[in-house]
């Protein structure tokens, strides 16, 4: 009764107040003049909620008494319509130093109650905590859980390790894990998948460029993938100077060509000039980002890719595989070289699968023996 | 409305109360509005902070690949162009949702034919802002798909070359243009701009291809402009209440025009009924004096409350017309009069305006002015004799000289005079600046 009298009085003077209540059951008397700078409020004050005690406004669930109190604050303050920018903005900056838990929740807060500008105040807060920190700094302010893979956390979108080396070896780590990943599925394929190999020799060397060729010469869905991706490779052996991959698939077409005359003089051609190149590529981080070309389109932004999950004991394999292949990478390229060119023109006569190191000693003797 | 639980259960057991994740639960859009309050590269950076971040920053409306989002340090043009191509089509490949505001403005890219690609692929969807700057190379044309992304409300583009299609059809929703340092053809101007019956502001800096500026806008309320034409025409825009114009170079106006025309003051004011901003820079007064300068405007500027003119005080028929503004404008609250610094022999030189010419005129309203660049002559001592005569409510006036050479006689004697001047008003501050 009383209540509805004071609605119906409503002098000037008196201020009138509304009834809030929160998700926890507690009820609050406010302001209107304050209360209303929030939408969600003034919405329901409109449709007729909050005037008296029996029917407050429920405020959603995620306004906790606590949030509401700084809403509160934050609305007297603004609602008064005399201030200048200046001391509008002097309060924001106060307001919003609090630890990071609670910054969260008033934007949670606000963001129910629709009051869009406490909402962008907060994200900018949030936002100037995320800037500029690296993953760990980040993760540990906000407590947020590190269950990413090795994999996914070292193939950041952005590459931001420079060091050219570091980031090959991410490379050639998750490459490698994928032909593994291959191998065990492909020793359920049938056999007919893999008897017409006419591939070129580009396709059997690129299991040097490519992020997903497999190192055997069997065909498979990734087939696609590794043509396509050649293009890239291929575009750019005009200029010499270019990546190794470049430039084995080069001296790969080259042999192509001539395959029925001996190999083994465009082999050391196109060794000389591809060892000076390698040795010389391989300390510049300038060319590097010519293999995020070739390799990239896989790596750089690969989601469900190297999701695998991998036994820790197929894990330590891979690891030294990795560190054997890298090994070898920086210290006997040219030996290798020849060996992988060797291997691309043996390919074209045998039809097997085997593991990697094994065939490859296989065919330099057998290519030796063809000289 | 999406509730959220206050806690998630913590990954790691004995965890306190304290350390739990408040944020990644937290509601798509405001998700966004954090993101994007990042550089894109910070933004994408946040997909290894855990599986949940992965893709959070796929439904970044706002998209801008500048300098500081996108770090390619290298000085090899192609490698800068291949790494930036390749970022933007991964970022566009990767991303999810609608996609509003697009910008491309990297110091290192010039004009490639991916642009294009991406453009045609962002037409496709609901773009609404789109800045392309151009800062390397040649004049970059965009291509036509561009002028059919019909959600369009912000286009800015710098170092561009448009040339719509014949199907054009104007942009329905497009507020706001800004084109600097652009090539276009006139029928293709005025057609843009007429065809866009929502425009707000237009701002055009350094254009070629055209030299008549016929707006035809009737809801501009901003327009700034800045480079080389013949005239400017302005049709129905009764709503502009806001124009800085400047004419970058003293084309030689004949004194007389031809049929014996309205001057050119009276034609530019005729269609500003609302003005309440004027800049008028470089050599646009210079413009405004074609034609027989009035003593005042037919219809007077009621609204005009700011006024910033570049002037030679030197130049008799300048001089009227700024005296013709200035009677016209019995609201203003502020004016600024800055001398062209390099024309000290104009064609008609005013030895002195005589007296009548600054009768009492009322200035009710100014409180504030700013007078610089000047050199201590006959005329510019006049007008401010004249403002401070006139002035009863104003507050502060600064005074500024050119850069001395030499001339620090006439500086003294200025500031002789300055002081000597009466005051209409008693609070009035006279501040002498150094040059």
């Amino acid at each position: 009764m009383a209540e509805a009298d004071r609605e119906i009085i409503k002098p000037e003077m008196m201020k009138s107040y509304i009834w809030l209540q929160t998700s926890d059951g507690s009820l609050q008397q406010v302001e209107q003049e304050v209360a209303v700078f929030c939408p969600f409020i003034c919405h329901e004050m409109h449709s007729g909620m909050g005037s008296s005690k029996t029917y407050p406004i429920s405020l959603p669930s995620r306004v906790s008494p606590a949030m509401l109190s700084l809403i509160l604050d934050y609305c007297r303050f603004h609602q008064v319509p005399g201030r200048s920018n200046k001391e509008r903005k002097s309060f924001d900056e106060k307001f919003i130093r609090m630890d990071t838990k609670r910054l969260c929740e008033l934007t949670s807060a606000a963001d129910s109650l629709q009051l869009k500008p406490l909402v962008d105040l907060t994200s900018r807060a949030l936002a100037r905590m995320i800037e500029g920190k690296t993953p760990e700094e980040i993760r540990d302010i906000f407590h947020l859980p590190d269950d990413l893979t090795e994999e996914e956390k070292l193939e950041p979108i952005k590459n931001t390790i420079d060091d050219p080396r570091i980031r090959l070896l991410n490379r050639l780590y998750a490459r490698k894990r994928k032909e593994l990943k291959e191998r065990e599925r492909l020793k359920n394929v049938e056999a007919e998948e893999e008897c017409v190999d006419e591939r070129s020799v580009e396709d059997l060397l690129s299991f040097i460029n490519g992020g997903d060729a497999d190192s055997k010469g069997v065909k498979t869905s990734k087939n696609k993938k590794k043509n396509r991706r050649r293009k890239d490779p291929q575009k750019n052996t005009s200029s010499n100077d270019t990546w190794t991959s470049n430039s084995t698939s080069s001296s790969g077409n080259a042999a192509d060509k001539k395959e029925s005359n001996g190999l083994d003089s465009i082999c050391h051609e196109h060794d000389a000039a591809a060892r000076d190149d390698l040795l010389s590529n391989l300390g510049k981080s300038l060319k590097l980002p010519n293999i995020d070309d070739s390799f990239a389109p896989d790596d750089e932004f690969d989601a469900g890719d190297l999701d695998d999950d991998i036994d820790p004991a197929m894990k330590e394999k891979i690891d030294r595989e990795v560190e054997d292949f890298a090994r070898r990478l920086n210290s006997d390229w040219p030996d290798r070289m020849q060996e992988i060119l060797s291997l691309g023109q043996e390919r074209k006569r045998i039809l097997t699968a085997n593991t990697c190191n094994g065939s490859l000693r296989r065919y330099a003797r057998l290519d030796q023996q063809q000289k | 409305m999406s509730s959220m639980k206050q806690w998630e259960p913590p990954k790691v057991p004995c965890k306190s109360e304290m350390e739990v994740d408040n944020i990644t639960n937290l509601p798509e859009h405001v998700i966004d509005k954090i993101l994007s309050h990042l550089s894109l590269r910070d933004a994408v950076r946040t997909s290894v902070l855990s599986s949940k971040w992965r893709y959070k920053w796929n439904t970044l409306p706002h998209l801008v690949f500048d300098n500081q989002s996108v770090l390619v340090s290298s000085q090899d043009q192609t490698l800068v162009k291949n790494k930036l191509v390749h970022i933007v089509d991964h970022v566009l490949l990767l991303h999810s949702g609608p996609i509003q505001k697009f910008k491309l403005s990297h110091r290192d890219l010039q004009g490639v034919s991916d642009i294009d690609k991406w453009i045609l692929f962002l037409s496709r969807g609901a773009l609404k802002e789109f800045v392309l700057e151009i800062w390397k190379g040649h004049r970059y044309k965009l291509p036509s798909s561009i002028y059919f992304c019909q959600n369009l409300i912000h286009l800015e583009l710098f170092n561009c070359l448009l040339r719509p299609p014949a199907t054009f059809a104007g942009f329905k929703n497009l507020k706001s243009i800004d084109l600097q340092h652009i090539t276009m053809d006139q029928n293709a101007f005025e057609y843009l701009i007429s065809s866009c019956p929502l425009l707000e502001r237009l701002t055009l800096m350094n254009f070629d291809g055209f030299t008549n500026l016929n707006i035809h806008a009737p809801n501009l309320l901003f327009f700034d402009i800045g480079g080389v034409f013949a005239n400017v025409n302005f049709q129905d825009t009764f709503q502009l209440a806001v124009v800085s114009i400047g004419l970058y170079s003293n084309m030689g106006f004949d004194r007389n025009l031809p049929f014996g025309s309205a001057s050119n003051l009276i034609k530019f004011f005729g269609h500003l009924p609302r003005i309440q901003r004027l800049e008028v820079q470089s050599y646009f007064l210079k413009y405004l004096t074609a034609g027989k300068v009035p003593r005042r405007l037919p219809t007077p500027c009621i609204e005009l409350s700011f006024l910033s003119l570049r002037i030679n005080f030197s130049d008799l028929d300048e001089s009227l017309a700024a005296l013709c503004l200035l009677r016209s404008s019995p609201n203003l609250h502020e004016l600024e009069m800055l001398a062209r610094p390099e024309e000290q022999n104009a064609a008609r030189v005013s030895a002195n305006i005589v007296e009548e010419g600054y009768e009492n005129c009322p200035f009710n309203q100014l409180r504030f002015v700013k007078i610089a660049g000047i050199s201590g002559l006959r005329q510019e001592l006049n007008f401010i004799k004249f403002l401070l005569a006139n002035s009863p409510v104003l507050e502060k006036m600064t005074v500024k000289p050119s850069s001395t050479d030499g001339g620090w006689e006439l500086l003294k004697e200025l500031m002789k005079e300055l002081l000597r001047f009466c005051r209409a008003s008693v609070q009035a501050q006279i501040i002498y600046l150094d040059p």
